[in-house]
């Protein structure tokens, strides 16, 4: 038998989404058909999407063999512990003073998580891109737009091997530039500058 | 006619107006850009650009984003041809006669036809939707709730059934992507779906953070995870004239890929890369100069090449007259419009005059500036590809986390693309369509509006939608749907589009 594990995968994360969709929506009201309630549309597109899943799951077993990349053990490793941080994370620094608004404790906790993610050279790339931008999220309002740029874009560099100190810093400085003729003096968007700690 | 005529005319007076034409130029030198470089698409460059357009008038800010989207159409020519490298998904097909030709030193004709064909292809198309325009807007009003419903309908299914890979993982693709729709206030009752308490989601997930985390954040990723290949430049581009012998040859092929395209372009899930790929296969039957196919036939470009601008303008026309995206691309448009307030649909052409006339006729403005862009400063486009992809994707990224944070002034934005961005990563390494998600997305809180209004009509009676003699429209609609699925099952004609697809 040749598996899709591609299609395997698809089917079942179709069918895992469609359950949590199906199960959410015991909130809502389904009504009638005449006087649909708000769960009526939400029953009727997860349960096609369940039994979407359902067909792919089947064909998976005829279409192969289409294997998914080999994750090394730490690919597995790294990601079951940066998960694991980031949901024991997010709770604790929720209940910190000052970090509870403007959704800092999810910022920082998936944060901490990417760095995680990032010791494994399989998830690299991925963890590093998303951790520059996670931390211009958590930089932007008190750290001011051009910090939070020269940092996103200093990560970020790191999931290139062929960055140098100079062509980052260079980086940095000509978007820092263009941001400022585009967002702050063309578009006048509301946001701070400089850090204001 | 006349009623036309002074209808174009107001809208070059809208075309022409300083801004207009600025931000025409603007859009049409930012779409050859990112037609030139592989790497980034339209999706994503729209996407980016989205936000920086909400402080735009309505008008002004479409008349950009079309530019992208006809512009990228002339730039991916360049680097097919010169290259042998697709800028974009629908020039993929100008690499196997384009590059021949560049190679036997006709890389200036090649390129002239490309751009002299996209531009006859893209003034026909934009008058096509000049003069459909109202025609299938009459039709549409005499829509009811019913048939629109089985209308989107068949614009999701085919936009499912026409994208690449397997058509059951599009489709509920598409399912995912209603189902993404629901998040938010019920527009009826007031109750909050499925939005986690979080005060952010209420109004739903942010069109813009999804569109710019599935398409551009999750393709940066994916670029920097396969080493880049660098190509140099190895053909001399030599005279952009062509000889007697390549223009007769070329005309033909011209004419057919425009209206291939512009025929392929309107059908909902069309658009460029399918009509350049319908119009590559034509001239390899039809035009006189087969024979010479694969050794660098002029027919292999000029009609691919024609067909694609051709597609692009005409994919706007259900757009325009029904409020219905066709494609991925045309998805945006209809966000740009929500954001903007206008809601797109048939009453569009007359209440909102500026902007369908505006953007008709700013469409053939920008075709002849591409035109300009393109032929005399083609070397300049060329010296774009030599800026590595390591200095480019930090802008990209710069680019989407402000822009994204800009329109709701609100972090959580920026979260959320992050959360899209590894969700889209992961439709990538499972080989599930993004495309379709977005369509589904956009259509879904529409179709579920007018499926609850339809069955409130009929008292709960499903039966509307297939009642032949009172509502003929929506019967044969969903008559249609039913074919196009069915065909798709049949095993010959699966074999026969993976067999497109793979070539």
């Amino acid at each position: 038998m040749k598996i899709n594990a591609k299609d395997l995968a698809s089917g079942i994360f179709l069918l895992v989404l469609a359950a949590v969709g199906l199960w959410l929506n015991t909130d809502h009201t389904l009504g009638s058909a005449r006087r649909m309630g708000p769960g009526y549309m939400p029953m009727l597109v997860f349960g096609l999407e369940f039994c979407f899943g359902l067909i792919v799951l089947g064909i998976a077993f005829f279409s192969g063999p289409d294997s998914l990349e080999k994750w090394t053990k730490l690919d597995f490793v790294t990601l079951a512990i940066a998960i694991a941080v980031t949901l024991v994370a997010y709770p604790l620094l929720a209940a910190v003073p000052g970090l509870e608004s403007n959704w800092y404790a999810l910022g920082i906790s998936s944060t901490i998580g990417l760095f995680i993610l990032a010791v494994s050279p399989g998830w690299r790339v991925l963890a590093l891109v998303l951790a520059g931008m996670n931390i211009f999220g958590v930089l932007l309002d008190a750290g001011g737009l051009f910090l939070a740029i020269a940092a996103m874009v200093v990560v970020a560099a790191f999931a290139d091997k062929d960055h140098r100190p100079l062509g980052v810093a260079g980086c940095v400085v000509f978007l820092i530039a263009l941001c400022w003729w585009v967002f702050i003096y063309e578009l006048d968007i509301r946001v701070n500058i400089w850090p204001t700690f | 006619m006349e009623l036309l005529l002074s209808n174009l005319a107001h809208g070059f007076g809208v075309a022409m107006s300083f801004d207009n034409l600025l931000f025409a130029l603007l859009g049409a030198l930012i779409g050859t850009a990112i037609g030139v470089l592989p790497g980034i698409g339209p999706v994503a460059t729209i996407s980016l650009l989205l936000p920086i357009t909400f402080g735009q008038p309505a008008t002004t800010a479409i008349i950009m984003l079309a530019g992208i989207y006809y512009g990228a159409q002339y730039g991916g020519s360049t680097t097919a041809i010169l290259l042998n490298l697709p800028g974009e998904v629908s020039s993929v097909v100008t690499t196997l006669e384009g590059y021949k030709m560049a190679r036997n030193g006709r890389a200036g004709a090649a390129l002239t036809i490309a751009a002299v064909g996209s531009f006859f292809a893209g003034s026909v198309a934009t008058l096509l939707v000049a003069a459909s325009g109202p025609l299938l807007t009459q039709v549409a009003l005499s829509f009811g709730p019913a048939d629109y419903f089985s209308l989107m309908l068949l614009g999701l299914i085919i936009s499912a059934v026409l994208a690449q890979g397997s058509v059951v993982k599009s489709i509920a693709m598409v399912t995912l992507g209603v189902a993404l729709g629901l998040v938010g206030t019920d527009v009826q009752t007031g109750q909050q779906r499925f939005t986690f308490g979080v005060p952010e989601l209420s109004d739903g997930l942010n069109f813009a953070a999804m569109a710019m985390g599935v398409f551009g954040i999750a393709e940066i990723i994916l670029n920097l995870e396969k080493p880049e290949v660098r190509s140099v430049l190895t053909a001399k581009v030599g005279s952009l004239m062509l000889t007697r012998e390549e223009w007769k040859r070329a005309t033909p092929s011209v004419l057919r890929g425009t209206i291939i395209g512009s025929a392929l372009g309107i059908l909902p899930g069309g658009g460029a890369s399918l009509a350049s790929f319908g119009s590559y296969m034509m001239e390899r039957k039809m035009s006189k100069g087969r024979h010479e196919f694969g050794n660098g036939a002029i027919e292999g470009v000029a009609g691919p090449e024609a067909a694609n601008n051709a597609a692009a303008q005409t994919s706007f026309i259900p757009l325009l007259t029904l409020g219905i995206p066709s494609n991925a691309v045309m998805a945006l448009m209809v966000g740009a419009l929500i954001i903007q307030g206008i809601q797109p649909g048939p009453r569009m052409v007359e209440s909102q005059p500026d902007l369908f006339w505006g953007l008709i006729c700013s469409m053939w403005i920008g075709n002849l500036m591409l035109l300009v862009i393109n032929l005399p400063m083609i070397g300049m486009w060329v010296k774009l590809l030599q800026v590595p992809y390591k200095y480019m994707y930090p802008a990209i990224l710069t680019f989407c986390a402000i822009g994204v944070y800009s329109i709701n002034n609100n972090v959580f934005d920026v979260y959320s693309t992050v959360f899209f961005g590894i969700l889209g990563y992961v439709f990538n390494k499972l080989k599930m369509e993004p495309a379709p998600l977005l369509v589904g997305f956009v259509l879904g809180p529409m179709m579920e509006e007018h499926l609850r209004r339809a069955m409130l009509l009929s008292r709960g009676d499903p039966y509307i939608f297939i009642d032949f003699a009172n509502r003929p429209i929506s019967a044969t609609l969903l008559v249609i749907c039913a074919l196009t699925l069915g065909l798709m099952l049949s095993p010959a004609l699966r074999k026969k589009k993976e067999a497109a697809m793979a070539e």
